[in-house]
């Protein structure tokens, strides 16, 4: 916090302004001038709040997290010779944060899941001897905790939703736009900060971005989704999310 | 860029066109810059609704010092109406 540069560049504009306005004001005898070092003085304050943004840890520090878990994630599914996409689960199908479900064997029949999927690491989620998956927690599932928005299901409340997590909360993207497209979520990402590598773990479980959409859509619509494509090009990705049904 | 640099450039920028805009008008009165430069300072404040909620804490507190020195203006512009 102590080289917060949105705090520096507040105290310098706050004491700046606090200096010259005396100056303007009555030595120059310049209103203007006065005004500029009062407006001075009224962005250094914005700056200072601002400076509540800026997380405690480094944002290296945040990305080296971010990676150690990745890698463990894709340790685990390489292992397994796991390369099913995985399914993003509702809060209605799961406990606790945001879940990302894996299928052991091949495609899975949604409507096998009858009950809640428990938070452990293998689960059954169907009553056949084959209907085995492993669950891990999407990337950024705790942060759907601190949406004090209710995310609703028409497109423009899910890119309400997911804006205010990429960009409001985690800084990852510019902006967001959320369409439908024959029944899919099309999602356009325009200048995101992680952007999609074609390794085993993207390949399953999708970029983080892809996996913070895709669990707040689920969410927002109440029903399991599949990351279909993900691709990135010219500053945007764009995000095709199946809605299973 | 960062959505946090977007709303402070944007914070500049408007500040920067009322003053020029005011001084060119001729405006000799500072209280008048500082109301109108608070104005703003709300309008675009209410604009970027994506901040974090302990952000928007943060500037809502500053909102409301802002909007304390308004209604002070204000106020003393009333009592000088009615004394006169």
């Amino acid at each position: 916090m102590k080289n917060n540069p949105y705090r520096l560049l507040g105290l310098g504009l706050v004491i700046g302004g606090a200096i010259f306005i005396p100056v303007a004001y009555f030595i120059i005898n310049s209103i203007p001038l006065a005004a500029i070092a009062l407006s001075s003085i009224m962005i250094g304050f914005t700056s200072i709040a601002l400076s509540t943004a800026r997380s405690q840890i480094s944002p290296e520090a945040s990305q080296m997290i971010l990676e150690t878990g990745m890698e463990n994630i894709a340790a685990l599914l390489e292992e397994l010779g796991l390369n099913n996409k995985a399914i993003y689960l509702p809060s209605s199908m799961r406990t606790g944060n945001a879940q990302a479900l894996i299928p052991l064997n091949g495609d899975i029949d949604i409507h096998r899941i009858k009950t809640k999927i428990p938070r452990r690491l293998i689960v059954r989620y169907g009553d056949k001897p084959n209907d085995m998956a492993i669950v891990v927690t999407a990337p950024g599932g705790s942060s759907f905790g601190r949406l004090d928005i209710k995310t609703g299901s028409t497109p423009s409340e899910i890119e309400q939703g997911i804006s205010y997590v990429l960009t409001g909360l985690l800084d990852l993207a510019g902006s967001v736009e959320v369409h439908i497209i024959e029944g899919q979520l099309s999602i356009e990402v325009i200048g995101p900060r992680l952007h999609y590598e074609n390794v085993w773990y993207y390949r399953c479980m999708g970029s983080p971005i892809a996996s913070i959409a895709a669990s707040i859509a689920s969410d927002a619509i109440g029903k399991p989704i599949r990351i279909k494509e993900e691709n990135y090009s010219k500053g945007r990705s764009r995000i095709l999310l199946e809605v299973l049904e | 860029m960062r959505i946090y640099n977007r709303y402070l450039l944007l914070m500049v920028f408007a500040s920067c066109l009322i003053n020029v805009a005011l001084a060119f008008l001729g405006q000799k009165d500072l209280t008048v810059y500082f109301v109108v430069i608070v104005i703003a300072y709300l309008l675009i404040t209410v604009l970027f609704i994506y901040f974090s909620p302990r952000t928007r804490r943060a500037l809502s507190l500053v909102s409301m010092v802002f909007l304390a020195g308004f209604l002070v203006v204000v106020v003393l512009k009333v009592l000088e109406v009615v004394h006169f």
